[in-house]
């Protein structure tokens, strides 16, 4: 028995450094973004609040910037605007003597208002904190956008901040469509240049133009569909496969993000109800 | 509780807080980024016991991942480090009882000895960080020049740390 105890002793160094590694190992690998605590990751109060702080003085810098895009953003919607009440207003008329009422139609989605307080693009695996969290009505899997496109998808919610799984990260997938022609796609990142993404699995068919807007499909229930996400920029079809790729220009620009809105989608819940039963079924 | 302790738990929260909020976002070039946090196993004294410098180094690591989301990749690498320290040390300099209790910097171990040590554990640090980070995945000549140019960075900004502190102490004197 002494004797053990005495080799553990002079041994101990190499079974901490053992522990400590696998300890390390195991959370490198287990640590796929969708099993994670809330204290592993930068969602959790202290972290959150720490880089709430630091993030309030820095988004000082970039405000003149950030005004402008929001004015030019502020002019398209007042057209839209004006555009969609005619629209309403004529559906109104239209649907004057039927039981189901154009509000319920047409504003599913709500929008939650936040800040950026943390965001990285040089890593293999990128990922934004925002100051918002469960007690503003934010959940899992909600659709994260900025003024000029899609930036990612909610992940992990602490009460005051929540994780999001930024576009710029191989393990987010979006359902996509080339606007003019309507073709679906999914728009993974490839890991590279934090401005550009591919947009994959399209039939050889398609037809496109460079320059084209890509946009989401709205085939989950995360995004809305028709928010802007990136150009087309060049093709990389290789002629004797079915299906090919192209190279997209993101819209949204990832290494000066600040302001964002969270997607709330009040039917998020009943179609994936109905979606875990057409699994079931299967 | 002695103040070196103290000025050592300081020194622990000010890297994590610089390393969070100034060099994770100061990437140069797309490619060099300066582990500063690293000054902490650089300078902890070398007769601190390998235990006490693995759970140091574990923890560090740690918080680190924690404010940059990438679990246990730091925590990981800076194990490693803390592990091989004392050897990477004794490459250069033979016997401990010279430096006992003192913290490691150019005063206490010569500029060329600090300068050799320094560079093998950066290199040591760098080497690690991203071979792990991005397992087989990224071409070897960006893997080279990210390990090379982060290795540079930090050897520079610990360099300028270092400076810092040594200007200190020699005003007090």
């Amino acid at each position: 028995m002494r004797e053990l105890i005495d080799f553990f002793i002079r041994y101990s160094k190499w079974f901490v450094f053992a522990i400590y590694s696998v300890v390390s190992i195991v959370m490198l690998v287990s640590g796929s973004a969708l099993h994670q605590s809330i204290y592993m990751t930068s969602a959790n109060a202290v972290t959150s609040s720490v880089y709430d702080f630091f993030g309030g003085v820095s988004s000082y810098f970039n405000l003149r910037e950030s005004n402008e895009t929001l004015n030019r953003r502020n002019a398209v919607l007042q057209e839209q605007v004006e555009e969609m009440q005619a629209r309403i207003n004529y559906l109104n008329a239209k649907l004057a003597e039927d039981t189901i009422t154009t509000w319920e139609v047409l504003k599913p989605y709500d929008f939650i208002v936040g800040r950026v307080i943390k965001n990285s693009v040089t890593r293999p695996q990128n990922y934004i904190t925002i100051n918002r969290g469960s007690l503003d009505g934010i959940a899992p899997e909600m659709g994260v956008i900025d003024q000029n496109g899609v930036v990612g998808v909610v992940n992990v919610v602490g009460p005051h901040a929540s994780r999001v799984i930024s576009l710029l990260n191989p393990q987010f997938r979006l359902s996509c469509r080339i606007q003019d022609s309507g073709n679906f796609g999914s728009l993974v990142w490839d890991g590279e240049d934090p401005r550009y993404a591919m947009l994959e699995e399209l039939p050889r068919h398609t037809v496109y133009q460079k320059g084209d807007t890509v946009v989401t499909s709205g085939y989950s229930a995360v995004f809305p569909a028709g928010i802007p996400v990136g150009v087309i920029e060049t093709d990389t079809r290789v002629p004797t496969e079915n299906l090919f790729s192209l190279r997209i220009r993101l819209l949204a620009d990832f290494s000066s993000l600040d302001n964002v809105q969270v997607v709330k989608n009040y039917l998020a819940e009943e179609i994936n109800d109905l979606e875990k039963d057409e699994k079931e079924e299967r | 509780m002695s103040k070196s302790v103290l000025n050592n738990i300081l020194l622990f929260i000010v890297l994590i807080l610089c390393q969070a909020i100034i060099f994770n976002n100061l990437v140069l070039w797309n490619t060099a980024v300066a582990f500063v946090f690293l000054y902490l196993i650089v300078e902890l004294p070398i007769t601190i016991s390998t235990n006490a410098m693995l759970t140091i180094g574990f923890v560090l690591g740690l918080s680190v991942d924690v404010f940059q989301d990438t679990a246990g990749l730091n925590a990981l690498t800076c194990t490693i480090c803390c592990f091989l320290r004392k050897p990477l040390y004794h490459l250069y300099v033979p016997g401990d009882e010279d430096y006992a209790g003192r913290r490691l910097c150019i005063a206490t171990m010569g500029a060329l000895n600090y300068f050799k040590y320094m560079v093998t554990l950066v290199l040591l640090y760098s080497t690690v960080y991203f071979l792990v980070e991005s397992v087989g995945h990224a071409p070897i000549t960006r893997l080279m020049t990210r390990i090379l140019a982060s290795a540079a960075f930090t050897l520079t900004v610990i360099y300028a740390i270092d400076s810092l502190t040594l200007a200190r102490r020699e005003k007090r004197l």
